[in-house]
């Protein structure tokens, strides 16, 4: 049944552009307008290594609908509907992607990518409903751009445009001579989406071995690890999200300052663990130990003040943003953590407890559970910054951004994840190059990861074989000798990938 | 980058093609004049929108097509603003272009891109480099210094069974054409046919100024081809719903009007 769905959406997305051919558009005078367009894509990729996970073919239908009734009301409404060759034994019923999960683990889906309202006036404008933020002015890793979480079942490796996830918000602009103001409103944080574990794209990070070696007299531990879904806070106003950020030009300066208190739009996960000591020689002391140990994902308020510009020096554009993280949540290493839990001291300590129960209970509590929690979570302030500088030249461009996260008192007994010493720097590159009268684009897209020297390329090709259809032809390598690292985590994961695009 | 109002394709560039005003009369009036009274005649509107269809044929006749709306509004003889709207093809609907020009200053402009909601201030091209795949240079589409130019007006000739002035321009300094031959209207002063020669004196493109009709009092010619001979591509632009000084308001020439599209 599976290999039907992308046939099926493939013909509905047909059929669909059949009726909105050419999109279809209605006047009736010169106020109302109703338009209605979008795109049906096919993806398949080829995985170098077998031994990764698959990924069937894909299909998704985009429908893209804009009314206005009148200059001072205007409504969108963007719905994706996807086959997603990516997600392996689907388990949830609804068909919608829902606001409250990490893990959507749904398949076929429809995403309301955004549906809002627009109510224009004199100089102030208002956004209502599910939409997407710009803030900042980097294009990948922006520091300043928090609104919007991202959907993370590429591993991040898509355009930044596919990985925002609309949220429902309210959005005021207000426009003076002066300065340019945008006010935020999330009510309710909507989290990041993960793929599962079994996926393609889970990350790395994520999963724990499956044994612990101890070098105690526990021995080796079995581990079993469960993915819970987020506990989302409670829906109430000190848990919404609020932004502001105020905008001018001056003299060939786009600048801007920002602030946001909000939950991360990045994963943060807590492991708590349960450890079953079972006693299987009272008279030998045999214990036989495993652990069960839960991720979920955590959330933490944080506040970001921002600064952001833009300008043009001789040919360039040269592109800026900092941000400062008060309050911000990172997630220590595992192999860090299981460094200070497994100790002879907390080994004394269990079978202390143990025992003391044992006896208790006349030798018939032979097998109890221990709960630990570990200090996954460590609460520090950082910075992150980064320039960025593109060059057009007739039809080629390039793009160069180095973006760099500082925190200032790291402590190097308790390593966090992508940092080494409480810096990491990341370098990335755009270079296009547009032939045969723009019909055919030549992209060479990549990431460098300075402190791990980890390096990931994405050359691909595009051709408009008409006006509507286009082909994608691409590779996706990732060169990484670390398991931990951004990029590292995939490493594995290299592949050739192909995608067709009819747009209607 | 002068002036990159692409509609002012069909009434500037052959006027700015026309450059240097060699103050030379020639059987009455001289090429100044004629070019002269041709500018003034075209560049009568403090602000005018159009919508455009520009048809990019490579050298196998193949097709490819753009819809785009454009708006202008000049601010005093030295300062200009215009933004542009793509319409289609489908993939790029919604991304707006914008360019403040200020002849004093280099120019700004900005590129409003829908699928990531970010408006981006990007440098000025070259203005040897094509517009969006197109035949014309952003040369082409800009003003120009006339006294970087010597004229002679050649003859007079019948072009589609219309007399022209026969106008060659030299540039001073060469940078980008060679020569640059010009045919303009007796009747109306509007250009019908430009030739250029590249910077070694080779036969480079042609183009022809068609259908020219009354807008407001003002003669525009609606349908442009733009004709490379060393590449074979060709350029078609046809103009439709053009409106001159309709008072166009400041606040459309701003990022919110580009984010907030047509």
């Amino acid at each position: 049944m599976r290999s039907f769905f992308p046939a099926l959406i493939f013909i509905a997305g047909l059929f669909l552009s059949c009726l909105t051919a050419e999109a279809y558009e209605f006047e009736r005078n010169v106020v109302a307008k109703l338009s209605i367009g979008g795109y049906l894509q096919g993806k398949a990729i080829y995985a170098f290594d077998h031994n990764t996970p698959d990924e069937y073919p894909s299909s998704e239908i985009g429908l893209e609908m804009k009314a206005s009734a009148s200059p001072l009301l205007s409504a969108k409404l963007l719905l994706k509907v996807d086959q997603d060759g990516k997600v392996r034994d689907p388990g949830n019923d609804s068909i919608f992607n829902q606001f409250n999960l990490v893990y959507q683990d749904k398949n076929p889906y429809v995403d309301v990518n955004e549906a809002y309202f627009d109510i224009y006036t004199g100089k102030v404008d208002f956004r209502l409903g599910i939409q997407k933020f710009a803030w900042g002015r980097l294009d990948e890793l922006t520091p300043t751009d928090n609104l919007n979480t991202a959907d993370l079942t590429e591993g991040g490796t898509n355009e930044q445009a596919e990985r925002k996830i609309g949220v429902p918000a309210v959005k005021m602009n207000y426009y003076s001579d002066l300065f340019n103001t945008e006010l935020a409103w999330i009510p309710r944080y909507v989290p990041y989406r993960l793929p599962k574990v079994q996926e393609r794209w889970f990350p790395g990070v994520l999963m724990l071995p499956p044994v612990i070696k101890t070098n105690t007299a526990f021995g080796d531990i079995p581990v079993a690890t469960a993915y819970k879904d987020i506990d989302l806070p409670d829906f109430n106003l000190d848990h919404s999200e609020v932004g502001i950020r105020i905008s001018k030009y001056i003299e060939g300066w786009d600048v801007s300052l920002s602030y946001f208190r909000g939950f991360d739009a990045m994963p943060l996960m807590n492991t708590p663990t349960d450890i079953t000591v079972q006693l299987n020689d009272p008279i030998a002391l045999a214990y036989e130990l495993t652990a069960n140990i839960n991720i979920e994902p955590r959330l933490h308020m944080m506040n970001v003040f921002g600064f952001d510009f833009t300008t043009t020096i001789s040919s360039f554009t040269v592109r800026g943003e900092y941000a400062y993280f008060n309050n911000k949540y990172y997630m220590r290493k595992f192999s860090s953590v299981l460094n200070e839990l497994v100790t002879t001291h907390q080994r004394d300590q269990i079978l202390s407890s143990f025992m003391r129960k044992y006896v208790d209970s006349e030798g018939t509590a032979t097998t109890q559970a221990f709960h630990i929690d570990p200090e996954v979570e460590l609460q520090k302030d950082s910075m992150k910054y980064g320039l960025g500088l593109d060059y057009i030249h007739g039809d080629s461009s390039i793009s160069i951004q180095c973006i760099q996260e500082f925190i200032p008192h790291y402590d190097s007994s308790k390593p966090v994840y992508f940092n080494k010493d409480g810096i990491h720097t990341m370098i990335t590159f755009l270079f296009k190059q547009f032939l045969l009268q723009n019909n055919l684009e030549i992209n060479l897209g990549g990431a460098y990861d300075v402190e791990y020297q980890d390096i990931m390329l994405k050359p691909s090709i595009k051709y408009n074989f008409t006006n509507d259809l286009q082909g994608i032809l691409g590779l996706l390598i990732i060169d990484s000798s670390h398991d931990d690292s951004m990029l590292g985590q995939f490493r594995d994961n290299d592949e050739v990938f192909v995608k067709l695009k009819y747009s209607f | 980058m002068k002036c990159p109002f692409i509609w002012k394709v069909a009434v500037i560039m052959a006027i700015c093609c026309i450059f240097a005003l060699p103050r030379q009369a020639l059987a009455g009036m001289s090429a100044y004049d004629i070019v002269k009274k041709s500018e003034g005649l075209l560049d009568q509107a403090k602000d005018s929108k159009v919508e455009m269809t520009m048809t990019l044929v490579n050298k196998k006749g193949e097709k490819r097509e753009r819809g785009l709306s454009a708006f202008m509004k000049k601010e005093g003889e030295k300062k200009s603003k215009s933004i542009l709207f793509f319409n289609s093809p489908a993939d790029v609907k919604g991304t707006s272009f914008l360019v403040w020009t200020d002849e004093k200053k280099q120019d700004r402009q900005w590129l409003y891109m829908p699928a990531l909601q970010r408006t981006r201030q990007i440098s000025a091209s070259g203005k040897g480099e094509s517009f969006m795949g197109t035949e014309l240079t952003f040369f082409d589409m800009g003003s120009k210094d006339v006294n970087d130019y010597n004229f002679t007006l050649l003859k007079e000739e019948n072009v589609n069974s219309e007399m022209c002035y026969v106008i060659k321009a030299i540039p001073k300094k060469v940078e980008f054409y060679n020569e640059i031959i010009i045919w303009i209207r007796k009747t109306n002063y509007i250009p019908i046919k430009v030739d250029f020669y590249d910077t070694k004196g080779k036969y480079l493109k042609q183009g022809l100024f068609m259908n020219v009709k009354n807008v407001q009092g003002i003669n525009t010619p609606t349908h442009i081809e733009v004709y490379n001979e060393q590449n074979g591509r060709k350029t078609i632009i046809d103009l439709k719903n053009i409106t001159y000084d309709s008072g166009l308001k400041d606040d459309i020439f701003t990022e919110r009007f580009m984010t907030r599209g047509m």
